[in-house]
């Protein structure tokens, strides 16, 4: 006596179905791609805006490992490797199975590569939400900078050159007037000239240690300093870059995909071929077979 | 914990290297000079009172004067006073220019003004 299979009982109906959504998954652009789900939301402050070229970097990196986003990228790392444990570990039992057993390992096994692929495709949307945010921030910096410039009207360049004049005719002239004051006796040395000389000293100590601190040094690219602005968009580029490598990881991913489900097929195919082989040949009926029964009465 | 300690007062050491600044330099500086100025033209003044006033300003000046040359947060502000006091060196900074010209405070400010011995004695009394 024969009983009916469900679908849950018969790998091939669910291989099926898994078909389909590895079909969908290839043709469609990846779920967490959209602008839901974890998050990391840097500001271009006055503050980060501020930063030595060489911490921001740091800096950046910190604030991403601790936001939701950095966390969720990091959760999908190691779902990742352990996915990719559980792939191999199949791959090597599907070599050692025979019949039935394996045909439900290679089963396992593309089922397998199918949440392999799930999670490497939430893998990449999320770095691809990084790189796009890092992208924006970037470019948010160095408006901010470009701003700073570009608020430099010519009557307070003027201005500003004036200072400097100022300042250097000052400088130069400082010596001789002091020296002029101490001869006539107008202005004895005042209480704040003396404690500024040795505020100037102390401060001339600060500056050398500050000027010769690691965490001060410019940003270099092949051993020549650059400016604020080029590691900006040193890292604006590389941001980009990155998206784009995203993009054509999506590719290899819908690739990957399609030979799962191309797999499947084959898999599929196969169950049924021996289904087929195994069972007996329909029997069909025909009118001519009943002849015999309308012969007599 | 520790770690995010560090990173505040980072954050901290360059909010304040950024943010420290002193207000109120050259107003401090404009109101001593005019206070000597105002003792040199006060008609009701002895020699010897405006003398001690004059030398008394002197001093404060020189200091003020000082202040407001390497007041950083003065650099490109682009206010009228700011414009006016950098305008015109000999004019602002009295007691510095004089001292560098060897000239008597008063004398540049006169100088500056327009005042003269030679133009004094070539005026001439009237009407305008």
């Amino acid at each position: 006596m024969r009983t009916e299979q469900t679908s849950q009982d018969r790998p091939v109906l669910r291989i099926a179905v898994g078909l389909a959504v590895l079909i969908a998954l290839a043709g469609s652009p990846p779920a967490a791609a959209k602008e839901s789900g974890p998050d990391w939301r840097p500001q271009s402050s006055e503050r980060l805006v501020k930063l030595p070229a060489t911490y921001l970097k740091k800096s950046l990196d910190r604030d991403f490992a601790e936001s939701a986003l950095g966390t969720a990228l990091q959760g999908a790392d190691e779902e990742i490797g352990l996915k990719g444990k559980t792939l191999a570990d199949l791959k090597n039992a599907i070599n050692q199975a025979e019949d039935e057993v394996r045909t439900e390992l290679r089963h396992q096994f593309l089922a397998e590569k199918k949440a392999y692929l799930d999670l490497m495709s939430r893998k990449n949307a999320l770095q691809r939400k990084h790189a796009a945010i890092k992208v924006r921030l970037f470019d948010d910096m160095l408006q901010n900078l470009n701003q700073d410039k570009a608020g430099e009207t010519p009557a307070k360049r003027d201005l500003i050159k004036r200072q400097d004049a100022a300042r250097t005719r000052f400088e130069s002239s400082l010596a001789s007037v002091d020296m002029a004051m101490f001869r006539t006796g107008t202005a004895p040395e005042s209480k704040y000239a003396v404690k500024y000389a040795e505020n100037v000293a102390a401060i001339e100590q600060l500056v050398a240690r500050i000027q010769n601190h690691k965490m001060n040094a410019g940003p270099t690219v092949d051993g020549e300093q650059i400016t604020k602005q080029d590691y900006l968009r040193q890292m604006l580029a590389e941001a980009q870059s990155e998206l784009a490598i995203r993009d054509q990881e999506d590719v290899i991913l819908g690739h990957m995909a399609k030979l799962v489900a191309l797999d499947a097929m084959t898999l599929a195919e196969e169950t049924l071929d021996s289904d087929l082989a195994a069972g007996e040949a329909p029997n069909r009926t025909a009118p001519s077979q009943a002849v015999q029964y309308f012969m007599s009465n | 914990m520790r770690k995010s300690l560090i990173f505040t007062l980072a954050g901290l050491a360059v909010t304040l290297a950024a943010g420290a600044a002193t207000a109120g330099t050259l107003e401090n500086m404009e109101r001593e000079r005019a206070l000597m100025i105002e003792a040199m033209l006060d008609p009701s003044l002895g020699p010897a009172e405006r003398q001690t006033r004059f030398e008394t300003s002197q001093r404060r000046l020189v200091d003020l004067e000082r202040m407001v040359l390497r007041d950083d947060s003065l650099k490109g502000r682009n206010t009228p006073a700011v414009r006016r006091a950098y305008a015109n060196y000999d004019l602002t900074f009295l007691v510095h220019a004089g001292l560098e010209k060897k000239m008597a405070p008063s004398d540049l400010w006169l100088e500056q003004v327009g005042v003269s011995t030679q133009s004094l004695m070539a005026a001439k009394k009237g009407f305008r």
